[in-house]
């Protein structure tokens, strides 16, 4: 445990050298049995009080590079490792245990991207920060990351405390050991818009009073850019690009980068046309419309426990019409949609659907919507049951569905461990619309998938309501997305829709104030495209 | 806290009734008949109704049930048939044993499954260990039991195979011989009885150690991938630490309550350890109960047993609560969550 007697000098050498130095490192783990490069030949550096992100697309080794860093590469998976890891000039490569532990207590701090089971649920927010002896200083920590009542908070069980609250605790809780390197692995993935922006504010700001050097691990390249002094592309477990946010914003050299910014929409992108993310695209085509409504909502209220979840909402949808639903969460989106879709009952109002097909949900964690022990293909199928059909005419159905959501139909007799996230995401689309619904409702289906998936899938989305005809309720935190996907947006505050209207006309002119901050909170790029 | 205890008070009373009903109702099914086991086999059958009478054996069953309800209140659990002493009197001199035997079951159960839960994790050679607990754990205890005498008494000679002491007429405050060894200070006795003590409650605890042990074990297994344990590594916790810290209190709620479900099931395994090994406990006294249709007897144990197993229960509830401190001990707020 006792440190070698030359680090005790390493202050003074400090202001030179890099907080972090990675070289050459390569990563192998095995799964299965089977062994798998995740990283090669990794290079590069974060000097003192520097700012870096550490982008790339879901596998592309960017959380094992950051495990790595911390020493804590996952031992179920045998990693081999070669190459040099140097965190404040101790190297941590094939260094033992003690030493490790010691690093992970003083020098490099992490916070967790999930904040809602990052947190010990047993133990109150003072005790698992610091202990009793150090209460005061964890307190003192909790002010400075904006938490309003850091006593009661130290007071806390996680279970009390919301999404963005957590994610606090847990900044104050790697702070507080004053880290010489924080790594932040996509700390926001979880968090609504709002709470979001706040988040990421916090980190910049105590990480720069600190003097701590912050690598930022994320799939946003606009949060990267916001964020960063430097940005580190990750592709395939390879260094692609590195540079400057400017000079890579201006002229991104590889394809993967490229790739990265085409997938990336905001409120600037083209609303016209599918997003860029699959390469050059046309125009959408008309949807098909008339004035039938599909869904009729009128003073809808709904209350759990002592809460109005839902408060007096009247929302109307027609046949080949597109609304997304935008607000924070608690706004009580997800408890609308339920009861648009007949799963949940008002207390008051009444809901009036049109057609005998019931409307289809598309949750948003694909995998927990799939059973996991029937195969993609049997649970699409299910819903051809008892239309009459014979096994050819299903057959044929059930390949069509998979064309239109772009699964191989070789993965119809996979079972939804062996997808990926996206696919998963896509084979939940498929059941959807293998019968088509007159309207196909979307909670939250591209906020836990990381940018170039979630493009891609509010392209699958809008193409298939387009060539089917189907109506859109689309629940969304992401002002952005919303505008992209529907024709109308309704916001949602405190359970009742504060604002709706055309999309477009809605986001240049809000009506209200709330409105106007989940607009600001859309990370944008700091220079001009 | 104390709405709580009152409500699992109510709780005792009500199964306890129902619990003493229910052999009451058994009474009625069971071919063994006191009166005879009295009178002896070949006494007449005007003899037979005479201590049918005295013993009110012939009174329809809801009397008999009301009759000794009314004496339990005031204290009185009846005369043993048997042994002719009351029965409370008979509980009271066996109770100790009983109680000494069981405790010692659950320290050495409770300290076998925390060994169980480590090898349920990982080391070379775990595997054969695990076999070899199963193996023990799922033999049925009268032939552990009798194994355990053949070979460690009786083959070996290391300890002894019956009774609880070798010195006669030392008795002590608790009448626990152990405690009772160490507090006169008399180390020889003292050891004497943990060595009588050893073998019974070896038997009596594999089957705890190996359920409680594989419940802990895939708790624990679970509980050290979650993320908040990985956040605690990222401290610069060591596995141990993050282990016994944070591991150890959100895995505890499902081995507990298998220990609860253990503490049930040990009763049954008393009586049959206690007569392999005649250890003159409430086991061996209601397995002799049983013989001779002991009505009285058999019921003043069960009630012990029952009072015993929800009083512990109580206990388990209590220590999951004060694991996590989530599960709340009233029932009322959980409806509510929010």
């Amino acid at each position: 445990m006792a440190r070698r007697g030359g680090r005790r000098d390493q202050r003074l050498t400090m202001a030179a050298a890099p907080v972090l130095a990675v070289r050459d490192l390569s990563v192998a783990l095995s799964r299965n049995g089977r062994s798998s490069r995740v990283l090669e030949a990794v290079s590069f550096a974060v000097a003192p009080h520097e700012i870096v992100a550490l982008v790339g697309a879901s596998g592309s080794g960017k959380s094992t590079l950051g495990l790595a860093i911390q020493g804590l590469l996952p031992r179920d998976a045998r990693p081999e490792i070669s190459g040099s890891i140097c965190v404040a000039e101790a190297e941590l490569v094939g260094a033992a245990e003690p030493a490790l532990r010691q690093i992970r207590r003083s020098l490099v701090r992490v916070v967790p991207q999930d904040p809602l089971s990052g947190l010990d649920p047993t133990m109150t927010i003072g005790r698992q920060m610091a202990g009793k002896a150090r209460e005061r200083e964890a307190i003192a920590w909790l002010r400075r990351t904006g938490i309003a009542d850091p006593e009661r908070v130290a007071r806390s069980y996680p279970h009390r405390l919301s999404g963005g609250q957590r994610q606090r605790v847990l900044i104050a809780m790697a702070m507080l050991a004053r880290p010489r390197l924080l790594i932040a692995d996509e700390p926001t993935t979880a968090l609504d818009v709002l709470t979001q922006a706040q988040v990421l504010e916090t980190l910049r700001g105590l990480t720069r009073a600190e003097g701590s050097a912050l690598l930022f691990i994320t799939h946003d390249l606009a949060v990267a850019t916001s964020l960063a002094d430097r940005v580190v592309v990750l592709e395939a477990g390879q260094v692609v690009e590195i540079g400057p946010v400017g000079a890579m914003l201006a002229a991104p050299q590889a394809a993967a980068t490229r790739r990265l910014l085409a997938a990336r929409y905001d409120l600037g992108s083209d609303r016209n046309r599918p997003l860029p993310a699959e390469g050059a695209s046309v125009a959408w085509p008309a949807a098909r419309r008339d004035a039938s409504k599909v869904l009729e909502l009128v003073g809808v209220s709904k209350t759990l426990g002592r809460r109005q979840v839902v408060h007096q909402v009247d929302l109307s949808i027609e046949a080949g019409e597109s609304v997304a639903v935008v607000g924070e969460s608690g706004a009580g989106k997800s408890t609308l949609l339920r009861i648009a879709a007949g799963l949940t009952k008002p207390d008051a109002g009444t809901v009036t659907r049109l057609g005998e097909t019931r409307p289809q949900i598309v949750f948003q964690d694909p995998v927990a919507a799939l059973t996991p022990w029937l195969s993609v293909g049997e649970q699409v199928a299910d819903r051809l049951r008892g239309l009459g059909l014979n096994t050819a005419e299903r057959r044929r159905r059930l390949g069509e569905a998979f064309a239109m959501v772009g699964l191989p139909e070789s993965l119809m007799a996979a079972l939804p461990g062996e997808l990926s996230v996206g696919q998963c995401q896509r084979a939940v689309l498929a059941r959807a619309i293998v019968v088509p619904p007159r309207l196909l409702l979307c909670d939250e289906p591209a906020s836990a998938i990381d940018m170039p998936l979630a493009a891609a899938m509010l392209n699958l989305i809008g193409a298939l309501r387009r060539r089917l005809g189907m109506a859109l309720l689309f629940v969304t935190h992401d002002i952005a997305a919303a505008r992209l996907i529907g024709d109308r947006i309704a916001v949602m505050q405190d359970g009742a829709v504060i604002e709706a209207g055309e999309a477009e006309a809605l986001i240049a002119r809000p009506a209200t104030a709330h409105t106007r901050a989940l607009v600001a909170a859309i990370p944008r790029f700091e220079t001009a495209r | 806290m104390l709405a709580y205890l009152l409500r699992r008070l109510i709780g005792l009373v009500a199964v306890l009734l129902a619990m003493a009903f229910l052999i009451f109702a058994l009474q009625g099914i069971i071919p063994a008949d006191p009166a005879r086991a009295i009178a002896g086999v070949a006494a007449p059958v005007e003899v037979l109704e005479a201590v049918r009478d005295k013993l009110g054996l012939s009174d329809p069953v809801p009397v008999q049930y009301g009759r000794f309800l009314g004496r339990v209140v005031q204290g009185d659990l009846g005369t043993s048939i048997r042994t002719r002493q009351p029965v409370l009197a008979d509980i009271q001199k066996y109770l100790p044993a009983s109680l000494e035997l069981g405790l010692a079951a659950l320290l050495i159960g409770t300290a076998l499954a925390g060994l169980f839960a480590l090898v349920h994790r990982r080391f070379p050679g775990s595997a054969v260990v695990r076999l070899t607990l199963i193996t023990a754990g799922s033999t049925p205890i009268f032939l552990t039991a009798l194994l355990l005498v053949y070979f460690v008494w009786f083959r070996l000679g290391w300890l002894p195979g019956a009774g609880r002491l070798s010195h006669r007429g030392f008795s002590g405050p608790t009448g626990l011989n152990l405690i009772d060894g160490l507090l006169a200070v008399r180390p020889d006795i003292a050891l004497d009885a943990l060595q009588h003590l050893l073998l019974p409650a070896l038997a009596v605890a594999l089957p705890i150690a190996v359920a409680v042990g594989r419940s802990l074990g895939a708790s624990l297994h679970e509980v050290m991938r979650r993320p908040y344990i990985r956040t605690m590594r990222g401290k610069g916790l060591s596995e141990g630490e993050a282990l016994w810290r944070h591991g150890l209190r959100n895995a505890a709620s499902a081995p507990l309550a298998m220990l609860g479900l253990q503490i049930g099931l040990m009763f049954g395994n008393l009586m049959v350890v206690e007569r392999i090994f005649a250890w003159p406990g409430l086991g061996l006294y209601m397995v002799q109960s049983f013989a001779s249709a002991d009505l009285p007897a058999i019921l003043g144990v069960s009630l012990a047993f029952g009072s015993i197993y929800i009083v512990a229960n109580i206990g388990i509830e209590m220590a999951q609560s004060l694991a996590d401190p989530r599960i709340g001990l009233s029932r009322s707020r959980a409806g509510a969550a929010d």
